[in-house]
């Protein structure tokens, strides 16, 4: 088997492709609050809450999927504070979090390299994974 | 006491909790769950981005002199801040949101054209209405026009 073959945790700055559809809409209206809750903002335009409403969404999409795989990669089915923490640690777009997440349990280290090429995640591995 | 603008658990500057819920069911596989904790500590890390594109787009807007956040300065915001491939999605939803703009305004235009009368005929049936009230206040004895 080639390396393409491997699981490799996607890379930061890259949207993991194809996309899901939310049918979920956040609420424009609190967004713009939580923008305005900062008395440095001022004005925003009619489309600026939308605006910063997809660009939350994309971020969600990004953050928890990357959670996803933190936890998949201890074999775990339960996506903790831990795994979220992880994921932004290991991600450079989400440095900024680095704070917010401090508070939060340290998750395990995954013991070995990445999983088998080929077997995916959490199947047939011989390897025991400590949760 | 803490006042509820500073309270990041308050309800009124965080998301939806039940929103948030639903989103992330939309995102994750069949397989696997989302604690309630950790949906909690997603949604303080959905604040916090909301926060930093807010600061940094206001920082690009009164470098421009600007009083209003607009789209374009989000755009930019992101680019700097590393989300660029953020950016075509959102031009989507801009276009989108140009769209339905247009077709409020037309139809509200709509509205006058489609009465089928030009101004003069209709300045005329509102005299004509005018005078119908006017020659029944009359006819209900006497009260002054």
């Amino acid at each position: 088997m080639d390396a393409s073959d491997e699981y490799a945790p996607p890379t930061s700055n890259q949207l993991q492709q194809p996309l899901p559809i939310i049918k979920t809409r956040f609420p424009v209206a609190r967004i713009k609050k939580i923008m305005q809750a900062d008395d440095d903002i001022g004005k925003v335009a009619q489309a600026t809450p939308l605006v910063v409403a997809k660009a939350l969404e994309l971020f969600m999409i990004s953050l928890v999927q990357e959670s996803c795989n933190q936890a998949r990669m201890r074999n775990a089915k339960r996506v903790s504070p831990a795994h979220l923490k992880q994921a932004v640690l290991s991600t450079e777009q989400f440095d900024f979090l680095a704070e917010t997440v401090g508070k939060y349990p340290d998750a395990v280290a995954v013991s070995g390299e990445k999983p088998e090429p080929g077997t995916g995640p959490g199947r047939g591995r011989r390897r025991k994974v400590v949760e | 006491m803490m006042s509820d603008r500073e309270a990041l658990s308050s309800d009124d500057l965080s998301l939806p909790k039940a929103t948030v819920q639903k989103i992330v069911s939309e995102i994750i596989p069949p397989d696997l769950v989302f604690s309630r904790e950790t949906r909690d500590a997603l949604i303080e890390c959905c604040v916090e981005f909301i926060g930093l594109i807010s600061t940094q787009s206001n920082d690009i807007a009164e470098g421009e002199a600007k009083k209003t956040i607009a789209s374009e300065h989000v755009i930019k915001a992101l680019q700097e801040l590393g989300f660029a491939d953020y950016i075509e999605p959102i031009r989507e939803v801009i276009q989108e949101h140009k769209e339905t703009q247009k077709q409020g305004r037309e139809r509200k235009v709509g509205k006058f054209e489609a009465s089928g009368m030009t101004e003069e005929e209709l300045l005329r049936k509102q005299e004509e209405l005018f005078g119908l009230a006017r020659s029944k206040l009359n006819q209900e004895g006497g009260a002054s026009a």
